[in-house]
């Protein structure tokens, strides 16, 4: 799960052009819409379904799911590791 | 005085102004179900040329448009020195030349039709077609120009499919502007063309007179709407003031309409901050689909077209208001006299736009 | 009488701001250029890392102007009319979008927000609370009529300053213009030239800076 977390702050800053994010800087808990977190927006949002597809080949038809699962990097690597276990 | 004139639409309504205005006053939509035109090859709803009309592609399709408004005016104004073309579009021919979607429009276009001058492609996103009329309207107004027209054009392509699809803006049922069950937009495409000018005889039929208007920016966010309507509030209100018009002037508001959730939801918060919350509302995506750049410009002619028929055509594809403000949304075609119109654009990049149209 | 108070350019390699040259591009491997530029004026806007490289050239045009160029651009909300142009819009981004959809791949929405060629005036308007009047134009070359003319009927329309440019920014061009015109009498900063010196100042040698 650890891994998995590690790898998926890695995909957010790369995918989401952040560059002057280090993984250090994102908690597991810290959340990613939050003005306080990572201050993303909804073209983030939209991105970050690219990113489940890209990398785990999850596909996400509706974005509404998107909002419980996309909260921090603990709920992301949740709904990854629920989607691939599937 | 400047006067707006020879609309022409060409759009799955129909090849002619005409043939558009017979489908709009029998509410006929341009959208149906298309095979496998979407991303993973599924089938959408599109407001799309027949495929019999395949080779209607960008520059075509703007030489047919340009041979339409040329039979509206007198034969001379095409080719005097004192005529500007000004082409709204957003993404040209990005399907066969993405690396230079508007070589078309500059390299052959001009000694095609014997013009003065190099045409000037107005390229702002979904505003594109209200912003070039506006644009017309100032290049007459200073002088620059005896008659500027205006032609707007826009295809359906994989590239702008793939695009809206990537936001999930794509409705899965024919768009439903302002309804509560919209689901966001429906594409289309298309080419309209008006003429803009200051000299009444150059129309073969009686112009309209243009009160043109502004644009402003949300200065908010490049994709989202504005939650306040900021931009379109201001654009419109400095339209309002430039012409010296009140909200009680406007007989019918022309909305953007897209039907996407924030983008009517925007329009109904600006239109109530406006005082125009009980003036006839109409989105006319729901017959042409969401031409882009085009949009303004079909919209605009369309608009003009019930102006002269005296009839404000249903909002297709609305039933029951989906607004947390109340606006009156045309739910039946509705006989008599306009006066006065008020077209209204928003769009990516956050620019709204507007411009007012008044009978003679 | 409308005046040009500030002009700058931007291309491969150098900054020019008002005619004199700033900045020069250094092999740095950590930079792009365009970067470089970020830093040496001083900006901290993360939302600039995810803009396109025709609104990066933008916004970095416009704070090269303010800052090197000593205008204060202090402007009413509605005070500014902007007028970009080019000749290929949003050609570059239209390609790296088009790229990320081959092979069945998921289109990237980031991308696509950016294949239109406005957007930049969208983020300038966003990064200074700007609400005036815009417009993006595509032309076959740099104009200076058309600039001239827009900030003349802009100017006399009663807005406090144009900022117009030409902004063509592909894989194998950098040409950046960008000049804020105001009213002669307008009491602000800057210098006074006349507007129509616009395409000796658009087209004015520019010498490789490391050579100079």
């Amino acid at each position: 799960m650890d891994q998995i977390k590690q790898e998926l702050k890695k995909q957010i800053i790369e995918q989401l052009n952040l560059e002057d994010v280090a993984v250090e800087d994102i908690a597991d808990d810290t959340l990613l819409f939050a003005s306080d977190g990572l201050a993303l927006d909804s073209i983030d949002a939209l991105e970050l379904i690219v990113l489940l597809e890209k990398f785990y080949g999850i596909q996400v038809v509706n974005p509404e799911e998107g909002k419980t699962a996309f909260k921090s990097v603990d709920t992301m690597a949740a709904y990854i590791q629920q989607k691939t276990a599937q | 005085m400047i006067y707006i004139g020879a609309e022409t639409m060409i759009s799955p309504l129909g090849s002619t102004t005409e043939e558009n205005w017979s489908a709009l006053k029998e509410n006929r939509s341009g959208i149906s179900w298309v095979a496998g035109a979407g991303l993973h090859h599924q089938g959408l709803f599109l407001a799309r040329f027949h495929p019999i009309e395949k080779d209607r592609r960008f520059t075509s399709l703007l030489y047919e448009g340009m041979q339409q408004v040329a039979l509206k005016l007198d034969p001379s104004i095409m080719l005097s020195a004192r005529t500007q073309v000004v082409v709204s579009a957003t993404k040209g021919a990005v399907d066969t030349d993405i690396r230079d979607p508007f070589g078309g429009v500059f390299n052959k276009f001009k000694t095609h039709f014997g013009l003065a001058h190099q045409p000037i492609v107005v390229s702002n996103a979904c505003i594109s077609g209200v912003q070039a009329i506006n644009f017309g309207d100032e290049l007459v107004g200073a002088g620059q120009f005896d008659q500027v027209i205006v032609i707007g054009v826009d295809l359906i392509t994989d590239f702008v499919v793939n695009g809206f699809q990537s936001l999930y803006a794509v409705s899965d049922k024919p768009c439903r502007p302002f309804d509560a069950a919209r689901k966001g937009i429906t594409l289309g495409e298309g080419c309209a063309a008006v003429v803009v000018g200051n000299d009444r005889s150059i129309f073969a039929e009686a112009p309209l007179e243009l009160l043109a208007g502004s644009s402003s920016n949300d200065a908010n966010h490049i994709s989202g709407p504005s939650r306040t309507g900021e931009g379109l509030v201001r654009a419109v209100r400095r339209t309002l003031m430039r012409q010296g018009c009140q909200p009680e002037d406007i007989d019918l508001v022309s909305a953007h309409g897209t039907a996407t959730l924030y983008n009517d939801e925007m329009e109904a918060i600006a239109f109530n901050r406006l005082g125009l919350q009980e003036c006839p509302t109409l989105s006319l995506k729901g017959y042409f689909g969401h031409t882009l750049g085009c949009a303004g410009v079909l919209e605009t002619a369309a608009t003009m077209q019930m102006m002269r028929h005296g009839l404000m055509v249903r909002s297709e594809g609305f039933e029951n208001l989906g607004t947390s403000k109340p606006l009156p949304i045309l739910t039946e075609n509705c006989k008599g006299p306009i006066n006065t119109f008020i077209k209204t654009a928003s769009g990516f990049g956050g620019g709204n736009a507007a411009l007012i149209v008044r009978k003679l | 009488m409308t005046v040009i108070k500030g002009y700058c350019h931007i291309n491969k390699e150098d900054c020019w701001v008002n005619g004199k040259p700033v900045l020069a591009k250094t092999d740095d491997p950590e930079y792009s250029w365009l970067r470089q530029i970020y830093n040496f004026v001083g900006l901290s806007y993360p939302k600039f890392h995810k803009m396109d490289q025709l609104a990066q050239a933008g916004v970095l045009a416009l704070a090269l102007l303010k800052h090197e160029g000593d205008l204060p651009m202090d402007y009413s909300e509605e005070g500014v009319d902007l007028v970009l142009a080019n000749r290929h819009a949003s050609a570059g981004s239209d390609l790296r979008f088009q790229a990320s959809y081959a092979d069945h791949a998921a289109p990237s929405p980031a991308l696509f927000v950016y294949t239109l060629p406005n957007i930049v005036l969208g983020e300038i308007a966003i990064q200074q609370k700007w609400y005036g009047d815009h417009i993006f134009v595509v032309l076959p070359a740099f104009d200076p009529d058309f600039f001239i003319q827009y900030a003349q009927r802009h100017i006399q329309q009663g807005c406090q300053a144009v900022i117009g440019g030409w902004l063509e920014v592909t894989d194998t061009e950098t040409d950046v213009f960008l000049f804020l015109a105001e009213a002669e009498e307008s009491t602000g900063k800057g210098g006074s030239l006349p507007l129509a010196a616009i395409n000796e100042l658009y087209r004015q040698p520019m010498p490789s800076i490391s050579k100079l």
